[in-house]
């Protein structure tokens, strides 16, 4: 194979990876509630800050906060972790607020798109209001001593991507484990074919639907601090252009679908590196292609199940 | 009251009631800044790049304006249109989904061709009127002729069609609603005053670039109808006129915009499911009324 094609390969790969990461979250509450949690976006970014003041990052002269510095310096990788577990709690949060009143109310689902949607505004804008616009980076050298690239079968590749794909993978096993092998694994499944009789069988779906919200905004928060550290934070926006990209990535794999979720994410990434530099400004438009393509001919996704219209 | 700060009140209100247009059958589009969008973009080209459109006298002349209002009508009712006749086949969630797209693909398209100027947008729109009071006295006529259409709307068998679909969609269809006929009618529509809107907006602004239909402005429109209710034109119309005098009253707090965006989606939905203005509460207003029942008039 060609180094080129190596390397072209890895570049989609450990992008797809992070859209897929991404989408796992997204796909977790679509699936337990069928509807979209537009604060995902929101949450990701909340990942990706708190991985940077973590890590012991500086927030700059701009925002309220400005030049504020953790008195101490995590590692990276604990970092990642407790910032996972820091979104998961927000999201936890914006579960209690913007999904539950409307669900015990059982008010139409789209109203959730709209308040999650609301909760996602808030919380970018609280973002920038505290540490301001201005993007931040993670330095490699959070992660000890690496090599910065690796040699794989004669293509240079960076190593934080070849670790991108490698956490990806592993999360992304653990996961379907989880969902496939465990009692509450089962139990968020039968939720997601449908709460009420879910209900009726002993399990409790409130608690499901928080397991489903916790989870993403877990894996939301991880995948932020990993593109953080791959890429850069280019504002408290950043997370929103995700969100958006990743309704390409839940619609061509599947809404609901975690095999779907990851599938999508790894196709769009890879498409993505294929687009010629010529064209790179359309670079953005490649995943909207791909969801108004599947609208087109196949509106379940690639491993989705067609619902029939229910009355 | 300053004319410029009117006059984007107005704007914001027709946009609005493109936001509502869809809502009103229960369909949920983000689309209409994206038509928006394509109506500015071509006001803008055709203003100018044809220097026929511009005639002898110093003002721009109006009917130029009103030429470019017809082509955006078109241009935005038939893309609606296309799109609309997949997309809407689908369940509410698509909607939405695909319409965040269609503004998004539009935003790179314009962001990344030549013609429309690339990330700085097209400059120097030549000016119909000379100052902010003649733009506000045009864009009252034509908030006043869209509120009228919509109200004429709300009581025919379309408009009534509408409301029926979005209590409930099967029910509407076994009463031999055409549905998917009506949906497709309220989203061109929805189009087509997004699309005027567009071109009033690219006069009024003197430029215009891609960052004036994007996702931001998806959120700012929705924010109007859920303030303002979505069973009722003047709902979208009061939300669009308050929460676009909002940035104004609040110049203080200035960097909160934003977030008090954000609260009023989150809360609106949540105290208000109907929004301030819903049909019941303008019955219950028309009967502390005397005199002849203009409000109180039957629910849809």
């Amino acid at each position: 194979m060609p180094t080129e094609l190596i390397q072209l390969l890895l570049n989609g790969l450990s992008v797809g990876s992070m859209y897929a990461l991404f989408a796992l979250g997204y796909t977790l509450v679509f699936s337990v509630l069928g509807v979209i949690n537009f604060s995902h976006g929101a949450v990701f970014t909340l990942g990706a800050y708190f991985t940077f003041l973590l890590i012991g990052g500086n927030v700059g002269s701009n925002g309220l906060l400005a030049g504020f510095q953790l008195p101490f310096a995590l590692p990276f990788w604990l970092a990642l972790v407790l910032a996972g577990l820091g979104s998961a709690l927000v999201a936890l949060v914006i579960e209690r607020v913007a999904f539950q009143p409307l669900r015990q109310r059982g008010a139409d689902p789209l109203l959730a798109l709209i308040t999650s949607l609301g909760a996602g505004v808030i919380l970018v804008n609280l973002i920038q209001l505290l540490m301001g616009a201005e993007s931040h980076a993670i330095p490699t050298s959070s992660l000890g001593n690496l090599p910065a690239a690796l040699n794989i079968g004669g293509a240079m590749v960076r190593t934080v991507q070849v670790l991108l794909l490698a956490i990806a993978a592993a999360l992304v096993v653990a996961l379907t484990a989880w969902i496939e092998g465990s009692r509450s694994g089962k139990a968020l499944q039968a939720v997601s074919e449908d709460p009420i009789t879910a209900q009726l069988l002993g399990i409790n779906s409130s608690r499901m639907i928080q397991v489903a919200f916790g989870l993403g905004g877990f894996l939301a928060g991880i995948a932020g601090g990993l593109v953080g550290l791959s890429v850069s934070i280019a504002g408290p926006y950043f997370g929103i252009g995700y969100g958006l990209k990743g309704l390409g990535v839940l619609v061509l794999g599947g809404l609901g679908s975690v095999p779907g979720a990851v599938l999508g994410g790894l196709i769009i990434g890879l498409a993505e590196a294929c687009v010629p530099a010529d064209f790179s400004g359309y670079k953005d438009a490649v995943s909207y292609g791909f969801l108004f393509l599947m609208l087109l001919i196949r509106p379940q996704g690639l491993l989705g199940r067609a619902l029939p219209n229910k009355v | 009251m300053d004319a410029g700060l009117l006059q984007q009140m107005l704007l914001g209100a027709l946009l609005g009631l493109s936001v509502y247009l869809p809502l009103r059958c229960g369909q949920l589009s983000l689309a209409s800044p994206g038509f928006y969008a394509i109506g500015g973009t071509i006001a803008a080209l055709l203003s100018t790049r044809l220097p026929a459109l511009g005639g002898a006298s110093a003002t721009y002349p109006i009917s130029s304006v009103l030429l470019e209002m017809g082509l955006a009508a078109a241009l935005t009712g038939a893309i609606a249109a296309a799109i609309g006749s997949v997309v809407l086949r689908l369940r509410g969630i698509y909607l939405a989904i695909a319409t965040i797209a269609l503004v998004e693909i539009l935003r790179v398209i314009t962001l990344n061709l030549a013609i429309t100027g690339g990330a700085l947008g097209i400059f120097g729109i030549p000016q119909p009127f000379n100052g902010p009071e003649g733009y506000a006295f045009f864009t009252a006529a034509l908030l006043a002729l869209v509120c009228w259409l919509c109200d004429r709307l709300e009581r025919t068998r379309p408009g009534l069609a509408m409301a029926a679909i979005r209590d409930d969609e099967l029910a509407a269809a076994s009463q031999g609603i055409d549905t998917a006929q009506i949906k497709l009618l309220a989203f061109v529509l929805s189009a087509v005053v997004a699309g005027i809107t567009g071109v009033v907006a690219a006069h009024f602004l003197n430029s215009w670039n891609a960052k004036l239909g994007n996702f931001d402005a998806s959120i700012t429109t929705l924010a109007f109808v859920v303030l303002g209710g979505s069973r009722t034109w003047l709902g979208p119309v009061l939300g669009g006129l308050l929460l676009t005098a909002l940035p104004e009253v609040l110049r203080p707090v200035g960097d909160l915009r934003l977030i008090v965006f954000g609260l009023v989606i989150l809360l609106g939905p949540l105290l208000f499911p109907q929004g301030l203005i819903s049909p019941e509460r303008l019955q219950s207003l028309g009967r502390l009324w005397p005199g002849p029942k203009r409000l109180g008039r039957q629910a849809p």
